[in-house]
């Protein structure tokens, strides 16, 4: 990943974001390879959540989200164990030594990424070092709608980013990883003040807002973190999230029945005309099952489906054509 | 199974999530085991089962959702032949709500009430479905 983001680094961000798409996307799949294991972290957590209390419930959440992030990069180690550090302090009030000690970590952290950005020409380590850390942040608001979100997050933050946030426009010019870098740090000066631009300027850019009545209790509450002293880059993770969350709204991103993510293929199967999709996993259970389509309970009919597979594989090459385009566009 | 553990994983999430929205279903999943569910339903206003709570435990089959999810005796299409999978735990608990109120005389789980019905003695049913309810579904006095 650390040469990846070099090699990146000399590229201009709009040709720089195709790999980081494909990184994404990548990460994704092995995510999916991975469903076994955090299913089994999602029953451990189910029951911490059932058996504990509040804050158990936020470490619970944390575990989990880690799990998810787990084939994302190399670096997690070192990421996840300052997110904990900094995360579950900040969740008990009731321990303020530890939460500065927490906060520490964590500032240490950001220092080291506020380091990495003041030079463009900026070490490796450091630059993954910041990365990580950030990235880390950004998946503070849901876990799994940061893995549902994964696949097509980049179009949505170039959109975003020239439009709603005027001091990223100046580090757009930048590569890819100096301009994440460099926003990373930018927040820590005005960082109300930024947060709020982004909120303002993106309003239904948050997943949940934190007085949405469909935001999951589970969550953690992020108001906490904010009074924190070592909130910046925890604020802007915040703005990470949004960018990254807001993928949930705008795309159809899981299959109905099995909750899988669709990927490419699945999104351009439509295999009834009342325009209930699902996955192709699913179609074919449901054939082998009754065969008829859980939206409008009519029967799939064979013969059309295999010419829709046919038509489908047409699609999906259009779909990918579409997603070139939409990387080249900006 | 892998699918089926997945989907109910999404419906608790769900679940969690729609807790305000609505208040007459309490759906609470097994400490332990996904697969077993137990509702509280709220017996709709203006309907003789006002007033009671029902508890129905829910079955769900590995085969879920292909397979509806088994509970007590309820005849209720969308948990038998009509059931697709696009239902959820929670939709099904919505539509023996809507049962509730607007009962099925032609295809009665208890024989006595569809009679009464059929023979258009709404008084006769509701008194009956009342007193089963009070017998049923609401606490015990004293």
């Amino acid at each position: 990943m650390v040469t990846d983001s070099i090699t990146n680094a000399s590229i201009p961000m709009a040709t720089s974001n195709p790999k980081d798409f494909a990184k994404k996307k990548r990460a994704n799949r092995s995510a999916k390879l991975k469903q076994c294991k955090l299913d089994a972290r999602r029953e451990q957590w189910l029951s911490q959540v059932k058996n504990k209390g509040c804050k158990e419930e936020a470490d619970g959440l944390v575990h989990a989200r880690d799990a998810s992030e787990e084939p994302r990069r190399e670096k997690r180690e070192v990421s996840t164990h300052h997110y904990s550090d900094s995360d579950s302090p900040s969740n008990s009030p009731t321990s303020p030594t530890s939460s500065v000690l927490g906060s520490n970590s964590s500032g240490t952290n950001f220092t080291g990424s506020s380091r990495g950005s003041s030079s463009s020409s900026s070490s490796g380590g450091s630059c993954s070092g910041s990365l990580a850390g950030e990235d880390d942040d950004g998946c503070l608001d849901d876990w799994e709608a940061v893995a549902d979100a994964l696949v097509g997050t980049d179009d949505k933050q170039q959109q975003s980013n020239p439009i709603s946030d005027p001091p990223l426009v100046q580090l757009g010019s930048h590569p890819e990883l100096g301009h994440r870098k460099g926003s990373g740090v930018e927040i820590s000066r005005p960082n109300l003040d930024r947060v709020e631009k982004v909120q303002r300027a993106t309003p239904n850019s948050r997943a949940w807002k934190p007085d949405d009545a469909f935001r999951p209790e589970s969550l953690p509450n992020l108001s906490k973190q904010h009074s924190l002293p070592m909130n910046s880059g925890r604020q802007y993770g915040c703005g990470g999230g949004v960018w990254v969350c807001k993928k949930v709204i705008s795309a159809p991103s899981s299959c109905p029945i099995c909750c899988e993510d669709l990927d490419l293929t699945d999104s351009s199967f439509l295999p009834c005309s009342c325009g209930f999709r699902l996955c192709l996993f699913c179609h074919k259970r449901i054939l082998e099952d009754d065969g008829r389509c859980p939206g409008c309970r009519k029967q799939y009919e064979y013969e059309p489906v295999k010419g829709e597979a046919s038509l489908d594989g047409g699609s999906v090459t259009f779909r990918l054509a579409r997603s070139c385009s939409m990387i080249t566009r900006s | 199974m892998q699918a089926s553990r997945a989907r109910l994983f999404k419906e608790y999430k769900e679940v969690q999530r729609e807790k305000a929205a609505d208040p007459d279903i309490q759906l609470v999943c097994d400490d332990s085991n996904i697969f077993k569910w137990t509702a509280l339903i709220k017996g709709p206003s203006e309907t003789p089962f006002e007033g009671g709570v029902f508890q129905l435990a829910f079955s769900v089959p590995e085969q879920y959702p292909l397979q509806p999810p088994q509970t007590g005796e309820i005849c209720l299409d969308i948990l038998k032949n009509a059931w697709s999978p696009a239902w959820t735990l929670q939709s099904v608990c919505r539509a023996i709500i809507a049962l509730m109120a607007h009962p099925e005389p032609d295809s009665p789980l208890n024989c006595d009430s569809g009679n009464l019905l059929r023979s258009g003695d709404i008084r006769g049913y509701q008194s009956m479905a009342r007193m089963y309810t009070r017998l049923a579904a609401m606490p015990k006095k004293g």
